[in-house]
């Protein structure tokens, strides 16, 4: 079944540009980073956090692809050697939330009542508090490194996914298997981990996808206003407002590592807009 | 105006208004907790360095804020505060919260309205040739245009329209509120935009108007594929409809028909006001930034920065109250265009 199911989105992938091209991107993006993490700085063309690798403010050119920045710094060593720190924090904010959130979702959809309304406040809340705001707050009890802000994003991103796994709860809950699995006296906590949550994830999954991107934008955001990260390690959003200076003498040097944030956003959100679509498809919606 | 609807819509704006007031109270423990668990001494959390070398006053303000009495006691005057407007004072700004977020909410209000115009400006037409030639190549070039601007950070568009506007077309300000050079006119609504007009100070208005442009129009590049997509969505499935065929068979003309399915669309779009004021809301944060605007944003982040946390604390919570108002307005403003929605399922 599960098969059938991959075997028709995938069919769907294959005739959709843009699903293809947001594909592509995100293949490049994880291929840089899983190199990234297994080469380390070696790998690189010059080190990353060594000054004057070639004389400071060269535009883009075959020796330096990115330019090199007012201290002589390599921007392409530094955009690859960043690489694997957004794919991380993104990963890992959008996985707890996931586990978190869908778990408590299947729960509150298929206890209802109390359980239900309670949750459903709690989501309400957290929904009125714009993330980045939350985020901020959060970042001041913990501190600004990526881990803690790591911490804070996975804290307060949650709650879409419960709300998700919730209404998909809802419609299970209603089918005959799902019923007859209550009325055989099996315990909640085995309906939610055996029946709803393996037809549940596929909706959560294909939501994850989309909101990686949106994970990369809030928190290269956070980086850029300078609340999450420290210099000198190399991170995009943090490259982006350190460069902002420069920005009229040269351009390259901020809009480089912005553009490569909007290509892996773009490449989620082509992605994951392409599974929705899928996903729709094949529920015949 | 609606016969025998009055009751149903009392108990419905009843019911909104008791969520959207617990809604607050959940934010105010998640304020309180977030609070109690900064790692610094709370006196110096809440009055800055001066609490070491001033005790008296550290004292004043254990006692002001009952810092010595149990967690809900201090729960309970913290509630009690915020009901008097009183979210604490701001060290960095030498003056309390509230004074401060009254100064710079304003302008973030200009830039959030000038956001929506262009979103609306931007996203409508969009939506409609996107629905018109659905699947052709206009559509697809809107579906590109709108994908890259809502993948991008607010502050990559703001980025490349000060890189636009000051290299090749030196036309706009690109940051500042206002002309340095002109005073701010006298506080009458809080609103400079509006305190100029009402002044007849033209000269004032126009430069306040000047700076809005940019920051206002990077963030609309960022939301209004939202409006496009929703729109277009929706008049495709109208465009498919039996009202639509039967116009057809009518002999309506094609232009007319877009028309009444716009028309139809548009409760669909009122759903979005709140999603979009929200997002606005967040992205207007990097705009500030960038473009040095004096509003709420930037105050946030210089808090943080700074980490003064009354400040933080308070504008985190004026952003909730902020969003409640918003959903609270849109949800009524939804069952006042949408009857299915008043009454019931």
């Amino acid at each position: 079944m599960v098969n059938d199911k991959l075997a028709s989105i995938w069919k769907i992938l294959k005739f959709n540009a843009e699903t293809k091209l947001g594909f592509s991107m995100i293949t490049c993006f994880l291929v840089t980073v899983i190199v990234e993490i297994v080469g380390g700085y070696r790998i690189l063309p010059y080190n990353p956090l060594i000054p004057f690798a070639g004389p400071a403010f060269s535009p883009p050119s075959l020796s330096h692809f990115f330019g090199t920045n007012n201290i002589g710094q390599d921007i392409f060593s530094q955009v690859i050697a960043g690489a694997p720190n957004d794919a991380m924090i993104s990963f890992f904010v959008v996985m707890t939330a996931l586990t978190f959130g869908g778990v408590l979702g299947a729960f509150a959809g298929l206890k209802k009542g109390v359980v239900d309304e309670a949750l459903m406040r709690v989501t309400d809340t957290f929904f009125a508090i714009p993330a980045v705001v939350l985020a901020i707050a959060i970042t001041l009890v913990l501190g600004p490194s990526p881990v803690d802000v790591m911490i804070a994003l996975a804290v307060i991103w949650w709650p879409p996914y419960a709300r998700l796994a919730r209404s998909e709860a809802l419609r299970i809950s209603n089918l005959h298997f799902v019923e007859s699995a209550k009325l055989s006296g099996l315990r909640t906590s085995r309906i939610v981990f055996r029946h709803i949550l393996p037809v549940a994830i596929t909706a959560l999954l294909v939501y994850a996808t989309l909101d990686i991107g949106t994970v990369i934008i809030v928190y290269s955001g956070l980086a850029f206003l300078g609340l999450a990260v420290r210099p000198p390690y190399p991170d995009w959003g943090d490259m982006v407002a350190r460069y902002q200076p420069y920005l009229i003498s040269s351009p390259y040097m901020p809009i480089i590592p912005a553009v490569i944030i909007v290509i892996v956003a773009t490449g989620f959100c082509l992605l994951g807009d392409g599974l929705r679509a899928a996903l729709q498809t094949e529920r015949g919606s | 105006m609606l016969r025998g609807g009055s009751a149903v819509n009392l108990r419905f704006v009843a019911w909104r208004l008791v969520g959207g007031i617990s809604v607050l109270f959940g934010v105010t423990v998640v304020t309180f907790v977030i609070a109690h668990l900064i790692p610094v001494n709370p006196v110096i959390a809440w009055i800055g360095r001066g609490a070491s070398v001033n005790p008296q006053l550290a004292g004043v303000y254990i006692q002001r804020y009952h810092l010595n009495s149990p967690l809900y006691v201090q729960y309970f005057y913290y509630v009690y505060g915020l009901l008097h407007l009183d979210l604490g004072f701001s060290p960095t700004k030498g003056e309390p919260v509230m004074t401060a977020i009254f100064q710079t909410f304003p302008y973030t209000l200009q830039i959030l309205f000038f956001t929506m115009i262009f979103v609306v400006l931007l996203g409508i037409p969009a939506g409609i040739i996107a629905a018109k030639y659905a699947n052709k190549l206009p559509d697809r070039a809107i579906l590109g245009f709108y994908i890259f601007g809502t993948a991008s950070p607010p502050f990559f568009i703001a980025l490349v329209l000060i890189l636009i506007f000051s290299l090749i077309l030196p036309i706009l300000p690109t940051g500042g509120s206002v002309d340095p050079l002109l005073s701010v006119p006298n506080a009458i609504t809080g609103i400079p935009m509006l305190d100029a007009l009402i002044g007849a100070r033209f000269g004032v208005f126009l430069s306040l108007l000047s700076h809005v442009i940019l920051p206002s129009l990077a963030l609309a590049l960022t939301l209004f594929g939202l409006l496009t997509r929703v729109l277009r969505t929706n008049m495709l499935e109208l465009l498919g409809s039996n009202f639509v065929r039967a116009s057809r068979a009518r002999g309506y003309g094609e232009n007319k028909i877009l028309f009444l399915a716009f028309k139809n669309s548009l409760v669909s779009v009122v759903t979005l006001i709140s999603v979009l004021t929200i997002f606005a809301l967040v992205g207007d944060i990097f705009v500030e930034d960038i473009f040095a605007y004096p509003g709420l944003g930037q105050y946030a982040v210089q808090a943080a920065l700074a980490s003064d946390y009354p400040a933080i604390l308070g504008t985190t919570l004026f952003y909730a109250f902020i969003i409640v108002i918003v959903n609270v307005v849109a949800d009524l403003l939804y069952a006042f265009v949408d009857p299915r929605i008043r009454y019931g399922q």
